[in-house]
């Protein structure tokens, strides 16, 4: 129960935002996070042998998120609905305009990767995960997380150079 | 810092080889205002403050305390329930037995019910065949007795036609 306590509910907030990326919905997330907070109390007898509990938590986050994803046909909210959400700075509000822009493009980008190169880069780049610490998350390889990290960059690149040279 | 060290890192970050603190100096340099940036910075600096943006970005999932499993503790006060608590519960098990008592009462008296009025079709049909037994035995002896007439009457009628040749020879 202590553990419980000192290392899976402080975390509660990552596991959330986890989850709103990979579902795109409030809701759900919320949904997700508690069924995580259930799973885990119920299997608290297997938390002395964890390592690293936040990876285990983040794991179990993903495959209640994907599940969910697959059980429900899931469309991800489309991007343009949170353009508004960008915050606004003190710029003009042209500068605001084409920061925005930019913005959904980026944005954007990053949706249309597939799912695992998406989590990699929200893992890595977002909330700063050690490729050690991705690799638990996702059962993988260090190795075969370094790989997919360098493809996902790559292919990041060569769509935002698109966008620079012929503003696609 | 300088531009050149940048773009190194950079080419280092597109390839995969950056470590964590690297990554967050160049999220930081593309956090601050460059008017004079080179090309070669430029493609990666929209990625960057967006990476920012999404870093700052609270995601705050709203309190449902009543949500939260609540831990038990184990020395938590064991309250006695009363045994009369669930009265309901004890109501409806009893009912329950009652309606399926009569229900199998009511079965074994129609069954009952069913295998008297067999017994006394079985009955009548024996009184019947009785009463057809005795009425061809009394109809037997009645066919007995005429054939016994019919032989006097045999007798008879030798004796007629004897005495009606006696009578037409004189």
């Amino acid at each position: 129960m202590d553990l419980f306590l000192t290392q899976v509910v402080p975390v509660r907030q990552k596991l959330y935002r986890f989850a709103y990326r990979l579902l795109g919905n409030e809701e759900d997330a919320q949904d997700v996070t508690q069924d995580v907070l259930m799973k885990v109390w119920s299997q608290q007898e297997k938390m002395t042998e964890l390592q690293n509990m936040e990876a285990w938590c983040m794991r179990i986050t993903r495959n209640l998120a994907l599940d969910k994803i697959k059980s429900k046909k899931y469309r991800l909210a489309d991007e343009l609905d949170r353009a508004g959400e960008v915050p606004a700075t003190q710029h003009s509000p042209h500068a605001i305009a084409e920061k925005n822009d930019v913005m959904i493009k980026v944005r954007q980008v990053i949706s249309e990767l597939p799912e695992k190169y998406r989590t990699i880069i929200q893992l890595r780049d977002m909330d700063g995960y050690s490729y050690q610490e991705i690799a638990d998350i996702l059962e993988l390889d260090m190795n075969e997380v370094k790989v997919n990290l360098h493809r996902a960059r790559k292919a990041v690149r060569e769509k935002l150079q698109n966008i620079q040279v012929y503003g696609l | 810092m300088d531009y050149n060290e940048i773009i190194v890192l950079l080419e280092r970050y597109w390839e995969g080889e950056t470590s964590l603190e690297e990554e967050a100096l160049l999220r930081r340099f593309f956090s601050e205002p460059h008017p004079d940036m080179p090309e070669a910075l430029q493609e990666a600096a929209p990625l960057f403050s967006y990476f920012q943006e999404e870093i700052e970005r609270e995601y705050v999932m709203p309190e449902k305390p009543e949500q939260v499993p609540i831990p038990v503790a184990t020395t938590a006060k064991v309250v006695q329930l009363s045994p009369f608590r669930h009265w309901m519960k004890y109501a409806a098990v009893l009912l329950m037995a009652v309606g399926m008592g009569y229900a199998m009462k009511q079965h074994q008296r129609q069954e009952m019910k069913a295998r008297i009025v067999a017994a006394q079709q079985l009955k009548m049909e024996e009184e019947a065949r009785l009463a057809y037994m005795e009425t061809k035995k009394a109809l037997q002896l009645l066919a007995k007795n005429l054939n016994k007439g019919t032989d006097k009457m045999q007798k008879l009628a030798y004796f007629n036609e004897a005495a009606g040749f006696i009578e037409s020879s004189n």
